[in-house]
């Protein structure tokens, strides 16, 4: 998994949400909010938008498919994909 | 704004003072004199370090909704399309289940919760796809035309607590308590059009129309005489649910089951040429739903082996891989020990809600149901009662949890926020000796330790529980948390008995009831758990949802309508025809009420069967099906009445004591005593006796209302109305209307069917409903006031108008059969005070079993100074955690809406017992 600069606590694997604003980061124990910048050295949290499968609809940017799915099903970059069998992770 | 209205803004003379002036009392104080200053709850006691921790998370989360469980849902049911509906379904559980995203946090016991948040919830378009758009969205202008969120324009939500009453920052505020991030908005629209037509709302609405005198059921809904339809909003719930299978057999072992009757029943009907067919395609469902629960366990698992690995803490590790080691033994085994056992039953409760739209999914009478586990820990010293009192508190944070998504009408109006998960404890056994156990004991001591609103507590009882036992139910009641409510284990049975009776319930079957929801009473059967060779009989749910069917017909303005002519007089629409009556006399009057009634309960049943209907054609319960007995032996599914009890439809009302009150009002002063013409009375009701509308004043309590202008023009006729006899005072005046209203109530809700070809039943609560319903309803001939809220339940009094202490209003309460009903619910404000110390802990058991013994069914208390609630209404940022009980629940103070609390305020304070 890529190991990523700049990422927000919301984009990464031990960020765990609490509520829509809000979570836990799971190295420190601390509540944190989920728009604030994640310390360096934080791996990503896989989600749509970091995967290969997903394409971002060119009209807005909070849409897309995904090319995995049958009939290029929609699907929205903020999904988390931990459970997808489907994600490949792409470079950043 | 006219003269009189901008002069009595100036004004500004209230209902209290005026009555003060006159010399007239509605003393909302009774009964004895409690002290000038604050009295706090005579018990109060904290949890341990680890309930607590996870309790203050709790406190400072917001509702949040996401769109990962719809999302999977609807990707995998639009790739299926022209499958057989139950396992198109099925595969479309199954898919979302596997894709939860798990959520652990630090000292958890108890694992796995609806969504990825603390407190998540996610909208279900295959039910309802408008509620929740913005009002500028063709969908909610299409709600509304139909009235389907006539009720959401009048509820309002405490914006306190976790309530995401407004949008701010990046996050949407959905149906008024939801927040959701703006960038899952796109998506959650999407999704929501891809339903659009196909839904149960939308396709029940396709066929409803089709029901002689469809107009009456939208004037109806618009107007508020009914509050919602059940069939795309909460089709499931009030209910007990049942854990037995899954802890008997194990995930796997029901798995086994569902492939050994597929070879059974394949190509065969067996002599049931209509759905005896259906029963492989079921059978194939219900191996899939289980599939997708067990990928949605093991995942947790992969989590906590992740979190194991990155912990440094050592028993924070050990407590990961104590957890992993649990859940992927539960994953495919029966639970061996107490803790696997809860966590089960927990993960279970989830696995249902995620299911489907549900409030008041029961865990019914858990503490009998885990008690073998416990006992077997406890002798083979697995567990100590210490340990397990930490489970049972982390297990109230964990159901505290638990959100509901639904409109702001059926959340916010009916609900007020709250879930109804209702736990049970007492009644009796099999044989009928007490069922009540020491691990009972100890889920009323985590609901003094570790007070939260979930689960609230019910005791069933009966005379022969042992009285520590109660008392320490007491000991519960006066932390002032509202619960454990007491229901009669005697009324209940012989309701049960009548009820499900035809479709074979025996008495020794009737003691496994519990209740489900706030107060619905529901039937349950004994089930044979063998754990280490040793054979239990737990008990568990076995019927279908209740409090389906006819939500809360608002019986005040059935009367204004009556008194109107069918006209509304808030909207000035015509609702129904002309009565053709002249209200010449008392019996006339009574007369139209029952053709209205009727009438609405004629469409209305009509119309919710063909949204039923549409629910269990596309929608059916297949998780919560294979719980219930007896789905996994016949084969059937809820839809095709596998369950062994299905006559669970209902006719829900609110409002019961004003429109006693204000009958009895009529009957007197109009009819008997000839004070007043009923065109003065009219005249009177339409100018509000001279007072502004509630929400002018901003309270919706009586006496806080205020006159527009100086004018005393009515005020002899409103004192006369206000001192009429009333409800709640042992007065025969009063108590025979009561009495003839119930008695005719009760049994012309035989009269309508379910669709599942059983009769209708009376149920009686108010749960939040008195607020909306008051809201919208002008003053009353018993002297309340336009827009203020009802009375609460259905036989507490109405605000200040009980005089005579609470047996006086026991003796009120029981004219009538409360057997006759599903429940009636009565609601008493206690002064911590008046009960104080072990003798008072012993006069409220004795002023409960008295009311028992009269035949009540049910009453709960509110042990509060009413100081401290207007403390908390102006200064709610130092009452986060208080709590109220309201009409079958309890709630945190901040998340109820101003009408509720105003009417919770008013209510009469005994001082004294």
């Amino acid at each position: 998994m890529k190991v990523c600069k700049e990422l927000l606590y919301r984009d990464v694997m031990n960020y765990t949400p609490i509520d829509v604003i809000k979570g836990m980061d799971m190295i420190t124990k601390k509540i944190v909010m989920a728009d604030d910048p994640a310390p360096a050295g934080y791996k990503i949290k896989p989600k749509c938008k970091f995967c290969k499968n997903f394409l971002v609809d060119d009209k807005n940017a909070s849409l897309g498919i995904c090319k995995a799915s049958k009939n290029n099903f929609m699907a929205y970059p903020d999904m988390i994909a931990t459970t997808c069998k489907d994600y490949e992770g792409t470079d950043l | 704004m006219s003269k009189a209205a901008k002069k009595g803004l100036i004004m500004g003379k209230k209902l209290s003072d005026i009555l003060t002036n006159a010399g007239i009392s509605l003393d909302t104080k009774v009964g004895g004199k409690a002290s000038d200053g604050l009295s706090q709850r005579e018990i109060k006691r904290e949890p341990g370090k680890r309930a607590k921790k996870l309790r203050d998370i709790y406190y400072k989360t917001l509702s949040s909704a996401d769109n990962e469980f719809p999302y999977w849902y609807s990707r995998k049911y639009f790739e299926l399309d022209g499958e057989i509906p139950v396992v198109r379904r099925a595969a479309a559980l199954k898919e979302a289940f596997s894709h939860l995203t798990p959520s652990i946090y630090p000292s958890e016991l108890l694992i796995t919760q609806k969504t990825f948040n603390y407190r998540g919830s996610f909208p279900m378009p295959w039910l309802s796809e408008g509620y929740y758009m913005a009002k500028e969205d063709e969908f909610y202008k299409e709600a509304l035309k139909r009235g389907g969120t006539s009720a959401d324009e009048h509820s309002k939500f405490g914006s306190g607590g976790g309530n995401v009453t407004k949008s701010f920052g990046k996050v949407v505020s959905l149906a008024g308590k939801f927040g959701m991030r703006q960038e899952e908005v796109p998506v959650l629209l999407k999704i929501a059009h891809l339903w659009h037509g196909r839904s149960v709302d939308d396709l029940g609405h396709k066929y409803e129309q089709m029901v002689p005198d469809y107009e009456i059921k939208e004037n109806i809904m618009r107007s508020l005489v009914c509050m919602f339809d059940s069939g795309y909003t909460l089709p499931q719930g009030r209910e007990v649910t049942n854990y037995y299978y899954p802890l008997q057999h194990g995930f796997d072992g029901l798995i086994k089951m569902a492939e050994e009757m597929k070879s059974k029943v394949a190509g065969r009907a067996d002599g049931d040429g209509m759905a005896g067919m259906n029963r492989l395609y079921n059978y194939e469902a219900v191996k899939l739903v289980v599939e997708g629960i067990q990928t949605w366990i093991l995942n947790y698992v992969n989590e906590l082996r992740r979190l194991e690995a990155l912990e440094n803490d050592k028993k924070q590790k050990s407590e990961y891989k104590k957890l992993a080691d649990m859940m992927k033994w539960i994953a495919h085994n029966p639970p061996r020990t107490f803790h696997e056992a809860l966590q089960m039953c927990w993960t279970i409760h989830v696995a249902v809600l995620n299911e489907d739209a549900i409030s008041g999914l029961s865990p019914g009478r858990l503490g009998q149901v885990l008690y073998p586990y416990y006992e077997q820990d406890i002798e083979a010293g697995r567990i100590t009662r210490e340990e397990a009192l930490e489970l049972l508190e982390c297990m109230r944070v964990k159901f505290t949890c638990l959100d509901c998504f639904a409109s702001m009408g059926v959340v916010g109006g009916v609900l007020s926020g709250n879930t109804f998960n209702n736990l049970s404890v007492g009644g009796l056994d099999k044989d009928g000796n007490p069922a009540s156990n020491d691990l009972e004991t100890l889920i009323l001591e985590s609901g003094i330790t570790c007070a939260t609103p979930q689960p609230t507590l019910s005791l069933l009882y009966d005379d022969k529980l042992p009285e520590d036992f109660l008392l320490k139910a007491v000991d519960c009641i006066k932390t002032g948390t509202g619960y454990p409510a007491f229901m009669n284990n005697r009324i209940a049975m012989k309701f049960l008995l009548g009820n499900y009776g035809p479709e074979g319930l025996t008495e020794g079957e009737a003691r496994a009831w519990a209740i489900g929801g706030c107060l619905e009473t529901s039937p349950g059967s004994w089930m044979p758990l063998t754990l280490n060779n040793k054979k239990y009989f737990i008990p568990g749910g076995s019927a279908q949802p209740t409090s389906v069917g006819v939500h809360f017909i608002s019986l005040p303005k059935i009367l204004e309508l009556v008194l109107f002519n069918g006209v509304d007089q808030r909207t000035g629409e015509r609702v129904f025809p002309d009565h053709g009556k002249k209200l010449q006399n008392y019996d006339e009057v009574f007369s139209a009420f029952k053709d209205y009634f009727c009438k609405t309960v004629d469409v209305l049943a009509l119309c919710n069967n063909i949204q039923h209907d549409i629910w269990r054609k596309n929608n059916m319960a297949v998780f919560h099906s294979l719980l219930k007995p007896d789905c996994l032996t016949n084969g059937h599914l809820i839809n095709e009445m596998g369950y062994r009890y299905n006559a669970t439809f209902n006719v829900e009302t609110t409002g019961n004591i004003n429109l006693v009150n204000s009958l009895v009002a009529l009957k007197k002063l109009v009819y008997k005593d000839k004070k007043l013409s009923l065109e003065e009375l009219r005249t009177a009701l339409k100018d509000n006796f001279g007072f502004k509308k509630a929400e002018e004043v901003k309270s919706y309590s009586l006496l806080d209302q205020e006159k527009y202008s100086e004018s005393s023009k009515w005020d002899e006729l409103h004192f006369m109305l206000l001192k009429a006899p009333k409800y709640g005072n042992a007065d025969p005046e009063a108590d025979d209307v009561l009495k003839e209203w119930e008695d005719w109530f009760t049994s012309v809700c035989r009269n309508y069917e379910s669709l599942y070809g059983k009769p209708y039943y009376a149920c009686q609560i108010s749960v939040s409903t008195h607020g909306p319903m008051g809201a919208v309803t002008i003053a009353t001939p018993d002297g309340r006031l336009s827009g203020t809220t009802f009375a609460d339940a259905s036989l507490s009094a109405y605000p200040g108008t009980d005089r005579n202490g609470p047996y006086a209003l026991m003796t009120s309460a029981t004219v009538w059969d409360h057997s006759k009903s599903q429940n009636s619910q009565l609601n008493i404000k206690i002064h911590p005070t008046a009960i104080k110390g072990p003798a008072g802990s012993k006069k409220l058991l004795e002023l409960t079993c008295a009311y028992m013994k009269k035949g009540g069914f049910h009453v709960q208390y509110n042990v509060v100074d009413s100081k401290i609630l207007k403390d908390a209404q102006a200064h709610p940022e130092n009452y986060r955690d208080l709590m109220i009980r309201v009409a079958g629940f309890t709630q945190y103070w901040v998340e109820i809406g101003k009408p509720i609390q105003d009417e919770v305020i008013a209510r009469t304070e005994y001082e004294g017992v």
